[in-house]
C-alpha cells in the first residue's frame, strides 16, 4: 500500500455554504451550451447553424486544426443560438432541449474494440476532450501516448464538492471508466486520495497505483499532485482527469449511449440551502439560481471553485470538468478606511487582521468570516515573494518566475519550471498577492506564448 | 459621517478625469481618494475572491511596528541633552520623563514633516508623470529616514538625503518594487559621504538646544570601543542601558527593547521575512564569536551579545534587511544573504578603522549582491530540473 505525502505548504480558505449531502432531482432545465473556451488550444469551426435538430452526441464544434475532435450536444434538441463575442469568437453554442428527451441512440458495443477503435468513437461522441494534457493543459494529443495519466479523487479548493459523495454514487461508473482509460493508454494510472476517504478501499484496476496526499490546499490540486509523484519534465506528457469525467466515460461504456450527467454541487454564503444536483453537462443553471437566489443581482456566480472558475452569468452554463458551482455576493462597494479596520470579519493569509487569530474553523451556516468579490486595494508592483512561496507546494520559485513571466521570457521560464503549472496551481499566490496582480491570467498568457513557439 | 464625504468624492472625482479641468492632480487624488475609501473594484477571472491585505495594510502594520522605537527615541534625544546639557537633575520624575519627550518630540516632528513634504511630493510628482496610482512603499522609507539620522542633522540635509534617496534610489528603476537598495539606508550613505562631519564623529549624537550647535561631546558606546578607549567592563553603560537603549545614537534605533516589540508584530503578523531576521542575528552572532576566541584585541573580547545592543544592528536587521524589495526573492537567498549581512556589518565595526558601524554599508553591500545570491540559488533549482530530465531519458 502507499505512504501518506504530507503537503506542508498551502492554505485552506473556509468558506460559509458547503455543500449538504443531498441529491436534489427533476430540474426543468431549458437549456444547454458548448463552450469551446473550456478547452484550451481548441480552435472552433461550426458544424450547425441556428434552428438545426440535434441529437445527443450530434457534432456542433470541430477543431481547425484536427476536425475529428468534436465537441457534440449533450442533449437532444434545437440549436438556439450561436453566442459570438468580440471578433466573431464563438463563445458558446446553445442548445433547448427537447421534452420529452427521445431516447438516446444506442452507440456499437466497444467491448472488444481495439485502442483505435475506441479513440475514434471516443472523440466522435465527444468524450475525448475530457482528458487534458499537460504542459499547457490543452485537450490529450491521441497521437501520443503519455508517460502516465494522473487522477485526484478529492479536492480541497474552497466549497469544494465531496468527490467521496459523488463517487461513491457512481462506484460502477468510476470503476468503467479507469478500465475504459486503461484500455487507451499503457502508462501508469496514478489516483490520489485523501485520507480516509472511503471510495479509496474500493479495489481498482491492476495497473492503477493508490496514493495518499494530506495537508491544505493545493494538495487536492492533480498539479501539485503530478509534482510529487511523478514531475513533468521538459519533452514529457501526462494526462489528466476529472474524476467525474471517468464516471461519464464509464456510464457510456456501460450503457452503450451518450447521457452525460454530474452530480454538481451548489454552493457557497449566498446559495439558500447548498446541496448537489443531478444536472447534465453543459446545462444552465436558471432553474437552480431561481430556487437558491431570490436576489440574484448583485451576485457573483462561478463554474469550479472560487480561486480558478469560470464566472457565468447567473443564467449561465456549467463549464465542462466542473463539478461546482460557486456563488457568492459582488464586493462592489467603498469601504470608508478599509485599510485601517481591525477587520475582524475579513480573511487574509496573513495575521494582519484581528481575524486571523480567531478560529479559522466554519461551520456551515455560520462564520465570522465575509467572502465577496472585492479585490481589496488597488494594483501595485510584486512585493512581498515570500508568502507566494508558502502557499506553492512545488519545487519552484514563484516570484522568479512570474517576472520572467510579465517579461516573456520563455527559456527562463522553461527553465523555472512554467510547464509543470496550470492556471490553478499559482491560484493561492494570487488570492494572497498584495499586488493584485491577475498572476492566473498572465501564467495561461505564458504557456500559450510557450505553446505558440513550439508549434 | 461616511456618506457624506463619498457623495462630496463622487461629486468632485470627474474633475479629475481624463480631460477634466484637474487631470494634472489625478494621481493625487486618487491616492486620497483610496486612503479615505477602499476601491468598489471587483475581481474579473481567476481568484474571484481575494485576501484582504493590500499594500496600504501591510505598509501599515510596518509603520505602527515603528512606533515604539520612535517614541523611545523621541524620549532618549530629550534625556540625553539633559543630561548632557543640564546636569545635574533629578532624573527620576514624571516631570523629568514628559520634558525629555517633549524636547525629542519637537526635535523629531519637524525631521519627519520635511522627510514626509519631500518624498511624497517627489512619489507624487513621478505617479502624475507616469499615470500610474501613488504606491504606499514612501509611508515607511519616510518614516525611517529620520529615525536612522542623528538628532543633529541639518534639515536642509535631510531634504536633501530624501531626494536623492528617492529619486536615485527609487524612482529612476520604476519606483517601489524596482529599486535594488534600500532608498532609506541610502539617504542616510548619501549624507555619510557628502556630509561626513554631520553624520559621524562624537559630536553629532546629542542634541543641543539649537538646531545646528553641537558643541558637547558625547561618543556613543561604539565608537568608545572602537577606539579601544574603554573595555565592556569600564564602559559607562550598563547591558540594561544598552538594552532599553539609555545612550547617544541615531534618533530611534538605540532601544533594542522597542525594536523587538516592532520585531513581534512584524513576524506574528507575517509581513517581514521570519528568515532574514533570524538570519542577520546569526551571521552576526557566529563572526562575533569567531572574533572572541581570535581575541587580540579588547573589542574582539567585546561578547557577542554586546553586538546585538549596540549602534543600528537590531533596527537593521529587523526594519531593514528585511525589505522585501531589495533582499533576495527565494527562502534559501533569504538566508544566504541575512547571515552574510549580519557577519558583514560585525566584521566591519570591529576590523575596519575607518567606520564605527557596519550596518548600514553591510545592509547596502547585501541589496547589490541580493540579485546575484538569487540568481545563484536559481541556477541550482534549474540544474536540479534539467538532470530530473535527462536522468529520465
Amino acid at each position: 500500500m502507499d505512504s501518506v505525502t504530507k503537503i506542508r505548504k498551502g492554505l485552506n480558505i473556509s468558506i460559509q455554504g458547503s455543500s449538504a449531502q443531498t441529491i436534489e432531482e427533476a430540474l426543468d432545465v431549458a437549456f444547454y451550451a458548448v463552450k469551446p473556451d473550456d478547452y484550451v488550444g481548441f480552435t472552433p469551426r461550426l458544424l450547425v447553424g441556428e434552428g438545426n435538430t440535434v441529437a445527443a452526441g450530434t457534432p456542433l464544434l470541430a477543431d481547425k486544426k484536427d476536425p475529428r475532435m468534436q465537441l457534440c450536444s449533450p442533449v437532444a434538441g434545437t440549436v438556439e443560438a450561436v453566442v459570438r463575442g468580440e471578433k466573431r469568437h464563438i463563445e458558446a453554442v446553445t442548445i433547448r432541449s427537447a421534452k420529452p428527451q427521445p431516447t438516446p441512440t444506442q452507440y456499437p458495443d466497444l467491448g472488444s474494440a481495439s485502442r483505435e477503435e475506441l479513440t475514434a468513437t471516443l472523440m466522435a461522441c465527444g468524450l475525448w476532450p475530457m482528458l487534458r494534457q499537460r504542459p499547457f493543459g490543452t485537450i490529450a494529443n491521441p497521437h501520443k501516448q503519455p508517460k502516465a495519466l494522473f487522477i485526484s479523487c478529492f479536492d480541497t479548493a474552497p466549497l469544494a464538492p465531496d468527490y467521496d459523495f459523488i463517487l461513491q454514487n457512481r462506484q460502477e461508473d468510476f470503476l468503467k471508466g479507469l478500465h475504459t482509460l486503461q484500455r487507451l493508454t499503457d502508462a501508469p494510472l496514478h489516483l490520489s486520495f485523501s485520507p480516509q476517504q472511503h471510495i479509496a478501499t474500493l479495489s481498482y484496476p491492476d495497473r492503477c497505483i493508490k496514493h495518499t496526499f494530506c495537508g491544505p490546499h493545493p494538495a487536492g490540486n492533480v498539479g501539485t499532485q503530478i509534482a510529487h509523484i511523478d514531475p513533468i519534465n521538459k519533452g514529457d506528457i501526462v494526462w489528466t482527469v476529472n474524476p467525474q469525467d471517468v464516471c461519464v466515460l464509464g456510464n457510456f461504456m456501460l450503457t452503450g449511449a451518450l447521457a452525460p450527467w454530474k452530480l454538481v454541487a451548489f454552493a457557497g454564503p449566498s446559495a439558500a440551502h447548498p446541496c448537489y444536483y443531478r444536472l447534465t453537462c453543459g446545462a444552465s443553471i436558471e432553474s437552480i439560481v431561481a430556487r437558491q437566489c431570490p436576489d440574484p443581482g448583485n451576485l457573483r456566480f462561478v463554474s469550479g471553485n472560487v480561486l480558478s472558475g469560470t464566472r457565468i452569468q447567473s443564467n449561465g452554463f456549467l463549464s465542462a470538468a466542473d463539478s461546482l458551482i460557486s456563488v457568492l455576493p459582488e464586493g462592489n462597494d467603498y469601504e470608508f478606511m478599509g485599510w485601517l479596520r481591525p477587520g475582524l470579519h475579513k480573511f487574509s493569509a496573513t495575521r494582519t487582521f484581528l481575524s486571523g487569530f480567531r478560529s479559522k474553523e466554519t461551520t456551515n451556516t455560520t462564520s465570522h468570516l465575509h467572502f465577496d468579490t472585492n479585490l481589496h486595494g488597488g494594483v501595485r508592483p510584486m512585493v512581498f515573494g515570500e508568502l507566494w512561496e508558502r502557499l506553492m507546494p512545488f519545487d519552484i520559485y514563484p516570484m522568479p518566475l512570474l517576472k520572467a513571466a510579465t517579461v516573456g521570457d520563455i527559456d527562463l521560464m522553461e527553465q523555472l519550471g512554467i510547464l509543470e503549472l496550470e492556471p490553478e496551481d499559482i491560484a493561492l499566490c494570487e488570492f494572497a498577492d498584495t499586488s493584485k496582480t491577475e498572476l492566473q491570467v498572465l501564467l495561461r498568457q505564458s504557456l500559450e506564448l510557450i505553446r505558440a513557439s513550439q508549434s | 459621517m461616511s456618506k457624506p464625504l463619498r457623495h462630496f468624492i463622487d461629486k468632485i472625482k470627474p474633475a479629475f478625469d481624463e480631460g477634466g479641468r484637474f487631470a494634472a492632480l489625478q494621481s493625487t487624488f486618487e491616492a486620497f481618494e483610496t486612503f479615505a475609501y477602499t476601491p468598489n473594484t471587483v475581481t474579473k477571472h481567476g481568484s474571484h475572491i481575494r485576501d484582504a491585505i493590500d499594500m496600504k495594510r501591510a505598509m501599515i502594520i510596518v509603520v505602527i511596528a515603528l512606533i515604539p522605537a520612535l517614541l523611545f527615541g523621541m524620549w532618549n534625544i530629550g534625556y540625553q541633552h539633559y543630561t548632557a546639557y543640564v546636569l545635574p537633575v533629578d532624573t527620576g520624575t514624571t516631570d523629568f520623563f514628559w520634558q525629555c519627550f517633549g524636547f525629542g518630540l519637537l526635535r523629531m516632528l519637524p525631521m519627519i514633516a520635511v522627510s514626509y513634504i519631500v518624498g511624497l511630493t517627489i512619489e507624487f510628482a513621478f505617479a502624475q508623470i507616469r499615470h500610474h496610482e501613488v504606491n504606499e512603499g514612501y509611508l515607511v522609507t519616510g518614516l525611517l529616514i529620520p529615525m536612522i539620522m542623528p538628532p543633529t542633522v541639518p534639515l536642509w540635509q535631510l531634504a536633501l538625503a530624501v531626494a536623492f534617496a528617492v529619486v536615485v534610489g527609487k524612482e529612476v528603476f520604476g519606483g517601489t518594487g524596482m529599486n535594488f537598495m534600500n532608498p532609506a539606508l541610502l539617504a542616510r550613505a548619501f549624507l555619510f559621504f557628502a556630509y561626513p562631519s554631520h553624520m559621524s564623529g562624537d559630536k553629532v549624537w546629542t542634541a543641543a538646544k539649537a538646531w545646528g550647535t553641537d558643541a558637547v561631546t558625547g561618543a556613543t558606546p561604539l565608537a568608545e570601543l572602537k577606539a579601544n578607549a574603554v573595555n565592556i567592563q569600564s564602559m559607562q553603560y550598563s547591558l540594561g542601558d544598552l538594552f532599553w537603549g539609555i545612550m547617544p545614537g541615531s534618533c530611534c534605533e538605540t532601544s533594542t527593547a522597542a525594536i523587538l516589540v516592532g520585531a513581534i508584530l512584524l513576524l506574528v503578523t507575517g509581513i517581514a521575512s521570519w528568515r532574514i531576521m533570524a538570519g542577520v542575528v546569526l551571521g552576526g552572532g557566529a563572526i562575533a564569536l569567531l572574533f572572541n576566541l581570535i581575541g587580540l584585541n579588547s573589542y574582539m573580547q567585546v561578547p557577542f551579545y554586546y553586538h546585538y545592543l549596540l549602534g543600528g544592528f537590531m533596527f537593521g536587521a529587523v526594519f531593514m534587511a528585511t525589505d522585501p524589495v531589495t533582499a533576495p526573492q527565494t527562502n534559501p537567498g533569504r538566508w544566504i544573504y541575512a547571515l552574510l549581512t549580519g557577519a558583514l556589518a560585525i566584521l566591519l565595526r570591529v576590523v575596519n578603522p575607518a567606520y564605527p558601524e557596519g550596518m548600514m554599508l553591510s545592509i547596502l553591500l547585501m541589496n547589490c549582491f541580493a540579485p546575484l545570491i538569487d540568481h545563484c540559488v536559481i541556477a541550482v533549482n534549474i540544474k536540479k530540473r534539467s538532470r530530473r530530465a535527462t536522468n529520465k531519458q
